[in-house]
């Protein structure tokens, strides 16, 4: 007769067992299949001088010591120190060293994915230079071999690969919806002639969408709508692989998040388009623009850029007019750390946004230094870490709330929504829109 | 050569030895072959990594830890300044008394903000929370390379101590986490190609409005 343990059949227990070992196996492999220079690098250089708390916002706005970078990247460090430097396999407690165990990996959940945006802040600040947002989501790949990537974001990825975007939107129901705003297009532009071109063959821009704009957002289509029709662009949108987002990134796993990369190469072959612009999505843009070549392993045949850098560029060349009074409210603008800090994209959104609004200010600190909303790393989609995101959301919410404007626009979506939150949670008062939705509102048509 | 001299030769090698093959692993593991398109320029990315994303007045790190910071850097010449005077000694080379004198106040001043950086560390919570024994020990270990470099300047019979002294924290210095003396060139190195290369890094500034 079968003996029990803990509740189950000595065979089915031995199963679990056994298929644990195999995986804390698989994730210490991928770990060691990871390290190169780089990451070699920046295992070996921190000090634990701590000076890095005070640059993430979540240690500043709850004040946890657990969410100090430090402690975050030491989750992998320890484990690092523990398999392959000599101290940590001979006296392991000497130098912090700390063995694969369930503890280190409950741990490891919860403040690499549960208390880090990979905003890299604090990266920028360290003291040495080590990159902490590399170390966490390398941490988080090991995450992904252990299948301990948080729910939420795990089926963002799944309904991604499975359907083609990250919110199961139907084709049918894409393709009313962007038939809907080309109708609405016609008539804001007094055009009958004016259109949302859908799966156009040899045009200049694919342009992509982030799949939140058709379900909840429309009108910030609307608005891209009226800039291309402004710029007299060719363009048209993809209505089966338009989806700028890549939650696989977030969660680590680049098998996957290049499987997306390769969907969206392949449309832009099939279309023929010549460049590839990206929706005000800060991780997309991130995704497609840096690492995107990486996953899926060769250069692109065509050129990528963020929509931010296109509307700047129709600005410089005299291709759209603006009218700055028609935005007489004050604007701010948040900076989206993928896009800025991460992305290299810095002065242009500043530049559209003092062509279309008359009276723009700053918050502070801002461009590379700004402080991360939140909402990035995947936060927006781990319901179980909802009310940490809000609470670290604060030191976004007193920057705003400093400014006095009433619009605070930013070129990304997860952004918008995490300033959506921090909006009704801190009684901000204020809108939030994007760059495109500034620009259309200031168009001279 | 005497026994002392010996000992220090010993910890010298193996930090040299370990040193060389740090270098090695990285260089062999290192790959640059990033696939992207560059926006920014790699050298000037480097360059910024090493000068002027250091200035205090960029760092949080160093501008919001003033104290903390002025502690390290004062440390950490401090401990240049007695690998330097370990050199002196070991080529038994005659220097200007001033500046023995005055290299000897300095290591004891360097010496006291190592130990004030180790208070803070045994003081603080959040310091505590990840910190480990090797933290503490390597603080200590190089305090005591200050304090018996300082006594050696002054009075040469503590020169034998201190070279058993420094062979064994030469010895150890790739045993833990002192070995950030061989990854901090890389890390600044790594993250200036991070920067650079996406054009973050040097701060471009308001080029547009420049233009315009």
């Amino acid at each position: 007769m079968a003996k029990e343990v803990s509740g189950l059949q000595e065979e089915d227990f031995m199963k679990i067992r056994n298929n644990l070992i195999t995986k804390k196996e698989k994730a210490l492999k991928r770990f060691v299949d990871s390290i190169n220079g780089r990451l070699l690098t920046h295992l070996n250089s921190c000090v634990h001088c701590g000076l890095c708390a005070e640059t993430c916002h979540y240690y500043i706005a709850t004040g946890e010591e657990r969410y100090i970078p430090a402690y975050k990247i030491d989750q992998l460090i320890s484990i690092y120190k523990r398999y392959h430097t000599i101290i940590g396999k001979l006296i392991p407690k000497w130098t912090g060293a700390r063995d694969f165990n369930d503890e280190a990996i409950k741990e490891m959940v919860d403040v690499i994915f549960g208390a880090c945006t990979m905003c890299g802040r604090c990266s920028l600040h360290c003291s040495i230079g080590v990159d902490i947002p590399f170390i966490v989501r390398t941490a988080r790949s090991m995450l992904v071999e252990l299948e301990l990537v948080p729910k939420g974001l795990q089926s963002t990825i799944d309904a991604a690969v499975e359907t083609g975007n990250n919110m199961r939107i139907s084709h049918n129901e894409l393709v009313e919806t962007l038939k809907w705003l080309e109708e609405d297009l016609k008539m804001e532009v007094n055009d009958e002639n004016a259109c949302i071109p859908l799966d156009k063959k040899d045009k200049h821009i694919l342009y992509t969408l982030n799949p939140r704009e058709p379900k909840f957002f429309p009108m910030s289509i609307s608005a891209m709508a009226m800039i291309f029709y402004a710029a007299d662009e060719s363009w048209t949108i993809s209505t089966k692989f338009y989806d700028v987002t890549n939650y696989a990134y977030y969660s680590g796993d680049d098998d996957t998040a290049g499987e997306l990369m390769e969907r969206l190469c392949n449309e832009m072959g099939k279309l023929n388009a010549e460049i590839l612009v990206t929706a005000e999505c800060g991780h997309g843009s991130r995704s497609i623009r840096w690492e995107g070549p990486n996953w899926i392993g060769r250069r692109y045949p065509f050129n990528v850029i963020t929509a931010v850098e296109l509307i700047a560029k129709y600005i410089r060349d005299g291709r759209i007019k603006l009218d700055p009074s028609k935005n007489k409210e004050v604007v701010t603008l948040h900076d989206p750390c993928n896009l800025v800090r991460s992305g290299g994209v810095i002065e242009e959104q500043r530049y559209i946004l003092k062509n279309a609004c008359s009276n723009f200010v700053e918050m502070y600190p801002n461009r590379e230094n700004n402080y991360c909303c939140g909402g990035g790393g995947g936060q927006l989609s781990m319901g179980e870490f909802r009310d940490r995101r809000i609470e670290a959301g604060k030191i976004k919410a007193d920057q705003i709330k400093k400014t006095g404007a009433t619009i605070v626009a930013t070129p990304c979506h997860n952004c918008i929504d995490q300033l959506i939150e921090l909006n009704k949670e801190y009684n901000l008062g204020v809108k939030i829109k994007t760059i495109s939705e500034i620009v259309a509102d200031s168009l001279i048509l | 050569m005497t026994l002392y001299k010996w000992i220090f030769i010993f910890g010298f090698i193996s930090f040299l030895f370990s040193t060389l093959y740090y270098i090695l692993k990285i260089a062999l593991k290192a790959s640059f072959n990033d696939l992207s398109t560059p926006k920014g320029s790699l050298v000037l990315g480097i360059l910024y990594s090493a000068t002027g994303a250091m200035s205090p007045v960029k760092k949080e790190s160093a501008y919001l830890h003033l104290p903390t910071y002025t502690a390290g850097i004062v440390y950490h010449l401090g401990s240049f300044l007695a690998l330097f005077w370990l050199i002196i000694h070991f080529f038994d080379i005659q220097l200007p008394s001033i500046f023995s004198r005055a290299s000897s106040i300095f290591l004891i001043i360097s010496a006291a903000t190592g130990f004030a950086i180790l208070i803070k560390r045994i003081t603080t919570s959040k310091l505590r929370l990840f910190s480990n024994p090797d933290d503490y020990f390597s603080n200590i270990i190089v305090t005591g390379f200050h304090l018996l470099s300082s006594a050696a300047i002054l009075n040469s019979s503590v020169t034998p101590i201190l070279f058993i002294y420094s062979g064994f924290m030469l010895f150890y210095i790739p045993l833990g986490k002192l070995r950030h003396i061989i990854f901090f060139v890389c890390s600044r190195l790594y993250l200036g190609i991070f920067y650079g290369k996406r054009g973050v890094w040097p701060p471009r500034g308001r080029f547009h409005e420049d233009k315009e």
